[in-house]
């Protein structure tokens, strides 16, 4: 998702010969591939978020008492945890990369 | 339902544990009703059993497919002083099996036992696989 190639010159012959090659156009493109990968990320948050809607109103349904099924809500519980677990996963590398790109010595 | 899901081991032990619940009522029916000489059509209460389904062919939960009554004959007591007894002095009982229903009964609990643990080891496995992120 992210191009972490650092060879310019396979990405130069993908560039419209009309438009000057610039450093500006190659940043455009390289820009493309984040924003795929934040989108990407934007729909793994809401999924996650959704199952922690779920797991949040089966539990609340439960204490209210109109809901007496404790296995749907464990089985919410489950699934919204799982997830939520691999999203923190992803985001400390994220984090992480993010640092470690800062740190780069120029 | 697709072998290749996330959360397929977690809906397929939830599904036994329904299960179990559901048997587990059943069982526990037979057992109030153990005495019942007369479950409103006349007759002793007749022992259900719970009867398991899953889909076919494919790797998916279990669900109970229907209940049925045991069709066995009721035993026969001798007490003359009860109400209900017949002109000879016996009184038709339920079909139920109480030793029967308490092994039943021990099974369901372990089947619903092993159910949870696998939901468990699902959740630790997959862990496993989130600490290879770090």
């Amino acid at each position: 998702m992210i191009n972490l190639n650092a060879n310019v010159n396979t990405v130069l012959p993908n560039i419209n010969p009309q438009i000057p090659v610039s450093r500006n156009g190659n940043a455009d493109a390289k820009k493309l591939d984040f924003d795929n990968t934040i989108k990407t990320i934007e729909k793994c948050i809401s999924k996650v978020d959704e199952l922690q809607q779920a797991s949040d109103t089966s539990m609340k349904d439960l204490l209210a008492g109109k809901n007496e099924d404790i296995i749907s809500v464990v089985s919410a519980v489950a699934k919204a945890d799982m997830s939520f677990k691999l999203l923190v996963g992803i985001r400390n590398k994220l984090i992480e990369a993010y640092k470690q790109t800062m740190n780069m010595p120029l | 339902m697709e072998v290749n899901n996330t959360f397929g081991p977690i809906d397929i032990a939830i599904s036994g544990l329904r299960a179990q619940g559901k048997q587990m009522e059943v069982i526990s029916s037979n057992v109030a009703n153990a005495r019942t000489t007369d479950a409103g059509n006349g007759q002793p209460y007749r022992r259900l059993e719970a009867v398991f389904k899953t889909s076919d062919d494919d790797v998916g939960g279990v669900s109970l497919d229907r209940i049925l009554v045991d069709r066995s004959e009721f035993p026969r007591i001798f007490d003359p002083a009860n109400p209900e007894a017949d002109e000879h002095g016996y009184v038709a009982m339920p079909n139920v099996n109480l030793p029967i229903e308490m092994m039943n009964l021990t099974v369901a609990t372990r089947t619903y036992q092993a159910n949870a643990a696998v939901l468990k080891r699902y959740q630790q496995m997959v862990e496993t696989t989130l600490e290879l992120l770090r």
